[in-house]
């Protein structure tokens, strides 16, 4: 890693976090007070990264945008800002509004809580986030919104309902598979009898989002993502958090349901009757594949380089559902000292006691030199034990890695630029029967 | 003092009173019905959308070089579009060398601190680090909003670093709220190349200075042909093809090129544009320092165009004659193979949407094809482009809309649904309020597809043909899908929100 610069960041900023965020609630609409450029820079980034993914209903190129100039930096953006969201208010339809700063008006300090409040005042479904992107990548921007909508527009004081949850912690875009993962895990959640407010998927409803206050657990799934955001949920609201990793495959989601099952003293027979019932159907699944996995040979060593939720998350998969050997796994995410290390227990506590290593490395182009710090390059020696036969699992920038191993390769975290995405999950037990399918796929391809 | 030996070249609007918001007509644009004077007032929006700034045209460039190494000096989300924008150099690169490759683009990342306490050590660091790592032949340290607001002066911290490191430093201004017209990075772009790889005074000594870089010949037959990323491999070849056939040899710029041959576009005989949006600024350079005359009138998108623009190259060379030859041998064979593809086209109406000289060119190119032109919006409106007005105004029966808009899709919305044309030429990311409405799309421009030239039109009209022929994916968009616009805009003016203040607003 350098302190100087990231290479080919694999998100973009706070801001761009935040606008896909808005954009994927039930009639979500951004109104960005920024540069002109921003937007623009966030659908180019989304078509090259997210699955062949642009948008939405009210995709970027769509998004209203104060587009402030030189002249807002000298005299201030707030009455450009403000006649931006009255004509916004005649122009789209939306559900609900989001003021979100970008680093021009940030930085020049227009006061966008005033204006927020004045809207509000006139009943305006409208909230307001600071997200220059100077203050961090999509990441935080997803947990900027989430925070702002926790603090603005869901209601306070509503009465605890059990057996309702909220779900988050799978950012819109950024991870290119957003859509099929919540609903992967809505449908676990669901299997156990519990209420989901997922905020993102086209079963949840903007006045289900405005009484999520209601439930009585909130699930993040992810060490990371919308973690402030769960603890500033608790303050206002009082209701608790489980933070968990992203249940990609069987292992993880037998796991992440005896978690939520705990925590909701859900009974321990009724979490063996959803485990035992979901469990069949998988190995019903796997049970034809097993003469071609062995006869062909399939099992390889492994390189996954992902961001905070995938790099464990498909590390575990590999390592406990399909008895794969992950030798090194690369965290791409800039994180702080204390993310870092909720990652690295993950990892130190797998079913398979299968130890990979993990690097915190923002530029993917050196995940090669920690490869070779582990697996030597042959010396010439007759008997050389090499990293082989090996997959790589990781973005399409991991394309020159694989190549340079000669591996076969999947992309999976953001940027995903060779694969189209739409529906397809990879959590729960029917992600981890979809991962593989895609995984087993790439190694077969010439065959 | 020439714009050249600024830090930075001039914006568009003060350089070409370049504008972006005007509602008109096709024959008002061209004249016929007395101008307003967006040219030298331009209107102002109340609402506006989002759209691009000039990072992405610069990035678009700067990332095909072979062996640079692209360093942007802002937040951390600036140069996201090069997810999308790489797909073009590993494109490109394997169509040019036989090998994808992915671009090396890195960002400084500029945070909280370095907001406060400003960038440039952390630059400086960068600079030094990058020239280590990667041992490139440059680096183009492009500045996007932050360093601008403020104040890092890129351009003294390139100075101060030039003598530690091997790598050619490039300073590329792209401060996205310093201009609206985004086309002004083509200039930036061309401006740090001028300044840094082509500089003035390393001309071999003549009388009147006009000389090729030093240690080099005039080369009499060889013509710059520049490509900004507009086009790709394929439409390249084409014209390179056509070049060949006059007799000519071809040095493509500044796209694909490595830096360290940038030198070669001072020997050419004749720089030609193929599109007056992008080059105008650079050829004014190479012809004041470096003698080398230019051509950019014509973009050569349709068959007219691609006569015009080959018989102007023809006549700087004396070959006339032979143009003449080309063209009625190349024009009778497309038009032969067009006969199959007209009944389709005949009479259908087309609304088109790109870049203004893109737009203005297709829109002559789709009138060949058979169709009808229904409206046009131009991204930008700037006096080049004047004569391509008339060209269209000229040749269509009836008076049609013309909307100068940075993109602007609610106002595409608006007249979509008055015009209803049976097919929208769009450009990348701009097709999706067309096709959410049900109309038949294609894109305008992509580096994988051929445009250009005779070899273009056949393939546009073969592209157009498939569309066409079953159309009904959009078709079920637009009955299921709904765009995010209120039913009240739709009722409303479509130019109700340009305002024509003249920016003077508060």
């Amino acid at each position: 890693m350098s302190d100087n610069f990231i290479e080919r960041p694999r998100y973009v900023c706070a801001l761009g976090g935040a606008a896909a965020t808005i954009a994927a609630l039930p009639g979500g609409i951004p109104i960005l007070h920024s540069a002109s450029g921003c937007a623009g820079n966030f659908a180019w980034a989304q078509n090259g990264g997210s699955g062949l993914q642009v948008g939405g209903y009210c995709g970027p190129l769509s998004i209203p945008s104060s587009n402030v100039q030189e002249r807002e930096v000298v005299f201030g953006g707030d009455a450009r800002l403000r006649e931006q969201v009255e004509s916004t208010l005649k122009v789209m339809d939306g559900q609900i509004y989001a003021i979100l700063t970008g680093c021009v008006t940030e930085v020049i300090g227009d006061d966008i809580k005033t204006v927020v409040s004045d809207f509000r005042d006139q009943n305006v479904p409208i909230i307001g986030a600071e997200t220059g992107g100077f203050k961090g990548n999509s990441y935080w921007g997803y947990d900027l919104a989430l925070q702002s909508l926790f603090r603005e527009f869901v209601e306070r004081g509503a009465a605890k309902v059990k057996n309702s949850v909220n779900l988050w912690g799978v950012v819109p875009s950024a991870d290119p598979f957003w859509r099929g993962n919540l609903e992967g895990v809505r449908r676990l959640l669901e299997a156990l009898g519990l209420t989901v407010n997922s905020f993102f998927t086209s079963e949840d409803t903007i006045e289900n989002i405005r009484g999520a206050g209601a439930a009585s657990l909130n699930i993040v799934v992810s060490h990371v993502y919308g973690v402030e955001a769960a603890k500033l949920f608790e303050d206002i609201h009082g209701t608790p958090f489980l933070s968990l990793s992203l249940p990609v495959g069987a292992s993880a989601s037998e796991a992440f349901l005896r978690s939520v099952g705990k925590a909701l003293k859900i009974s321990r027979q009724k979490v063996n009757t959803v485990l035992s019932r979901e469990k069949q159907a998988y190995f019903r699944f796997l049970e034809p594949l097993t003469d071609c996995l062995n006869d062909l040979d399939l099992q390889r060593y492994a390189i996954v380089v992902g961001d905070a939720n995938y790099a464990t998350a498909l590390t575990k998969f590999l390592a406990d559902d399909l008895g794969w050997l992950p030798e090194l796994t690369v965290c791409t995410d800039p994180l702080e000292d204390e993310e870092k290390d909720r990652l690295t227990s993950q990892l130190n506590v797998l079913e398979s006691r299968y130890k990979s290593t993990l690097v915190f490395e923002t530029d993917g182009s050196r995940a090669i030199e920690h490869l070779q710090k582990k697996w030597p390059p042959a010396g010439g020696q007759k008997y050389h034990n090499a990293f082989s036969p090996a997959f790589v699992i990781g973005s399409s920038l991991e394309r020159e890695l694989a190549q340079t191993i000669g591996a076969p390769h999947l992309s999976v975290s953001f940027p995903v630029s060779n694969r189209a995405v739409l529906d397809r999950g990879y959590t729960g037990f029917r992600g981890g029967l979809r991962l593989t399918e895609d995984i087993l796929s790439a190694v077969v391809a010439g065959r | 003092m020439s714009s050249i030996d600024l830090k930075s070249p001039p914006k568009r609007e003060d350089r070409l009173k370049a504008c972006i918001a005007h509602g008109g007509t096709i024959c008002e644009m061209a004249g016929a019905k007395g101008k307003k004077s967006c040219l030298h007032d331009d209107g102002e929006r109340s609402f506006t959308q989002g759209s691009i700034c000039l990072i992405l045209p610069a990035l678009a460039m700067l990332n095909t070089l072979p062996d640079n190494v692209v360093l942007l000096h802002s937040a951390i989300g600036c140069g996201g579009c090069t997810h999308s924008q790489n797909t073009n150099v590993r494109f490109g690169s394997n169509a040019r060398w036989g090998r994808p490759k992915d671009g090396v683009w890195l960002s400084t990342a500029m945070d909280e601190t370095d907001v406060i306490t400003g960038g440039e050590e952390k630059l400086e660091k960068a600079i030094i680090e990058a020239d280590r790592r990667y041992r490139p032949f440059s680096i183009t340290v492009v500045a996007g909003c932050v360093p601008g607001i403020i104040g890092d002066d890129i351009d003294g911290v390139v100075q101060r670093v030039q003598p530690q490191v091997t790598a050619k430093l490039l300073p590329v201004h792209c401060e996205g709220f310093k201009t609206k017209i985004w086309a002004t990075a083509y200039d930036a772009v061309y401006h740090g190349i001028g300044r840094t790889l082509l500089r003035e005074g390393e001309q071999a000594p003549t009388e009147d200075g006009l000389a090729p870089f030093k240690g080099l010949e005039r080369l009499p037959r060889t013509v710059n042909l520049m490509n900004v990323s507009s086009m790709g491999r394929v439409d390249e070849v084409e014209l390179e093809r056509l070049l060949t056939t006059l007799g000519l040899d071809v040095n493509v710029f500044p796209v694909f090129a490595h830096p360290e041959n940038m030198v070669k576009a001072t020997q050419a005989a004749l720089s030609v544009s193929t599109c007056p949006t992008h080059d105008d600024y650079f050829l004014g350079y190479l012809e004041e320092r470096f003698g080398v005359p230019s051509l950019i009138r014509h973009m050569p998108i349709g068959i007219e165009n691609t006569g015009l623009w080959l018989r102007d190259v023809a006549a700087r060379f004396g070959e006339e004659e032979k143009a003449e030859r080309i063209i009625e041998h190349e024009e009778r064979e497309l038009r032969e193979a067009l006969e199959v593809f007209r009944p389709l086209f005949e009479g259908k109406r087309v609304f088109i949407s790109a870049g203004e000289f893109r737009a203005l060119a297709t829109a002559r190119l789709l009138e060949e094809l058979g169709l009808t032109v229904s409206g046009i919006r131009s991204f930008h409106h700037d006096e080049f482009a004047e004569g391509e007005y008339r060209k269209l105004a000229n040749s269509s029966k009836d008076d049609y809309v013309i909307d100068i808009a940075n993109v602007q899709p609610f106002e595409e919305a608006n007249l979509l649904k008055r015009i209803k044309p049976d097919l929208f030429l769009g450009h990348a990311n701009g097709n999706g309020t067309a096709a959410k409405l049900g109309i038949p799309t294609h894109v305008i421009y992509n580096t994988g597809l051929a445009y250009i030239g005779y070899r273009g039109v056949y393939e546009v009209a073969r592209r157009l043909y498939r569309q066409l022929k079953n159309p009904i994916y959009n078709r079920k968009l637009g009955e299921n899908l709904r765009l995010p616009y209120s039913d009240a805009w739709y009722t409303a003016d479509p130019f109700s929100h340009i305002d024509q203040r003249g920016g003077t607003a508060a």
